[in-house]
């Protein structure tokens, strides 16, 4: 009664891997909407935002006093180097097909780089991926490895990370709540990248793991991030500030977060809920699912939809006959069938008319006395 | 299950177009999506035969040195949140009958995922016929 009254709970984990005992509500932002469209949309322009301006040389290709040498000389009328003495001399310029010539639509500085994306759609984006992080399907299919986690959303208890300081520690916590697989997956998949970005800071890309995220408000938060921050493909991230690029990486829904206890507890805080507005987010309520109801086959099945259903047309037996209502039985295979059919068929088949021999003459037609009459005399 | 934006048609609308279990083959018309699940019976990419996306499911692997391991998954209403608690693994030593036998009876009788059930005796028979041991190269025995 209580449980019902008080909305789903989530168990919360101690450092050894094992349940507190403890359990708290789940927070309303685990409720909202799931949309992967949102998603995507919001993550491809808030992923540009980070991009710093490149362009080629506006010179480039110009450097140059090449001009055309004008019709008559069996050559295309493309600028020419002029000058002679080098091979340079005579050769086409300037052109986007010529070699040393400039690129056809120059880069420019001013391309627009960044993309602003509405803040109700960030929150919505944000909101919508906190939500698909507790969907275990969802966090298997980005490829998180999950199966020895015991329960989504993965709540660890405050006092794990009490003294948690040493890399080592984390390591060891991670192991105990069954997230270690997630980050052995990271380790095996880095791999060199291929191109340019090798030389560019980029040398090697490699899997995400599990997002940690804590509360900045915790005496132990700046420990945590530390702790956690050199494990391959870990990353922590501030409850106040969650990031879509963290949250949904590539715009695939379904990270695997680990939540600490206080994180967990002051999102309700932070993002409040479909009717009150939360101190984090000014004016801003958590958007609602449009159906009450997201399983189409309880939907279907359920009291109020079939209760206004007219019954099948032509009951059972029509129902198997397909759209036209008409199964077509084969009469010779099918006794009944066949029957309906020719009522004379039992009277025939009972008294075996069909394999009886004909009686009378053994003659055939075409044998007759009659008929060698008629053929004579003609 | 107790949240309302979560349910198997959510799921499959979100990871049909995007799971890493998808595995592409082909181009155009003639291509295929197959799947890696474990849980899925024909490989197939698809509704019907996705292990992680319904709530209930079966699976068929080869067992660790023979026969084969039958998976399902337990309830959704009480472990749809829990993966550790979320698939039931048996593992099926028996002769060849008995083990399509015991998958037949462990599921598709109980009403658990009947349209699966010829699915799930083809997949275990090709397993134990990949198990068998080959005519010439039999060691003294």
């Amino acid at each position: 009664m209580m449980r019902d009254q008080l909305g789903p709970t989530v168990s919360i984990l101690g450092a050894d891997g094992k349940q507190t005992g403890e359990t708290t509500p789940l927070p309303a932002v685990f409720k909202a909407p799931i949309r992967p469209d949102i998603v995507q949309s919001v993550h491809t322009g808030m992923a540009k935002n980070k991009r710093q301006p490149y362009a080629v040389s506006v010179k480039a290709g110009h450097q140059t006093s090449a001009e055309s040498w004008g019709t008559g000389r069996a050559v295309a009328r493309i600028p020419r180097v002029s000058g002679g003495g080098t091979h340079r001399a005579g050769q086409a310029a300037f052109g986007n097909q010529c070699r040393s010539g400039r690129m056809f639509a120059p880069t420019k500085t001013w391309r627009k780089w960044h993309v602003k994306v509405p803040q109700g759609q960030r929150r919505f984006a944000t909101a919508s991926a906190v939500a698909a992080s507790a969907a275990v399907p969802l966090v298997m299919a980005r490829g998180h490895r999950v199966s020895e986690v015991s329960e989504l959303p993965l709540v660890i208890a405050n006092s794990a990370f009490a003294g948690l300081e040493k890399t080592r520690a984390a390591v060891a916590l991670l192991k105990s709540i069954g997230a270690y697989a997630d980050v052995v997956k990271v380790t095996k998949s880095k791999k060199t990248r291929a191109g340019k970005g090798k030389l560019r800071g980029r040398r090697h890309r490699q899997r995400r793991g599990p997002l940690v995220i804590f509360n900045p408000a915790d005496e132990t938060s700046s420990n945590v991030a530390k702790a956690f921050r050199n494990i391959p493909g870990v990353e922590t991230s501030s409850v106040s500030s969650l990031n879509l690029l963290q949250l949904a990486p590539g715009g695939h829904l379904g990270r695997f977060v680990i939540w600490t206890e206080s994180a967990f507890n002051s999102l309700n805080t932070i993002y409040g809920s479909t009717t009150e507005a939360g101190e984090g987010k000014k004016n801003y309520l958590l958007p609602s699912n449009v159906v009450s109801q997201s399983d189409l086959v309880r939907l279907i099945n359920s009291s109020e939809v079939q209760s206004v259903l007219r019954p099948t047309k032509g009951g059972a037996k029509q129902k198997k006959g397909g759209y036209a209502g008409v199964l077509k039985k084969n009469p010779l295979k099918n006794k009944q069938v066949m029957l309906r059919l020719n009522p004379y068929a039992k009277a025939f088949a009972a008294e075996k008319l069909g394999s009886q021999k004909v009686e009378g003459s053994k003659e055939r037609p075409g044998l007759t006395e009659t008929f060698k009459k008629v053929l004579n005399s003609a | 299950m107790s949240y309302p934006n979560l349910s198997a048609d959510v799921f499959w609308e979100c990871t049909r177009n995007r799971s890493s279990y998808m595995v592409k083959r082909g181009h155009g018309t003639s291509q295929t999506i197959f799947s890696k699940e474990p849980m899925n019976l024909k490989n197939i990419h698809s509704r019907k035969n996705s292990g992680l996306v319904n709530e209930k499911a079966i699976g068929v692997m080869p067992g660790t040195d023979r026969g084969v391991i039958l998976i399902t998954k337990t309830s959704n209403e009480k472990n749809g949140q829990k993966p550790i608690k979320l698939f039931q693994k048996t593992e099926l030593k028996k002769h060849n009958r008995k083990v399509y036998g015991s998958i037949v009876n462990t599921t598709a009788k109980k009403y658990y995922r009947p349209d699966l059930r010829a699915d799930a005796v083809a997949r275990a028979s090709a397993i134990l016929h990949s198990q068998r041991k080959q005519k010439g190269s039999s060691s003294s025995a």
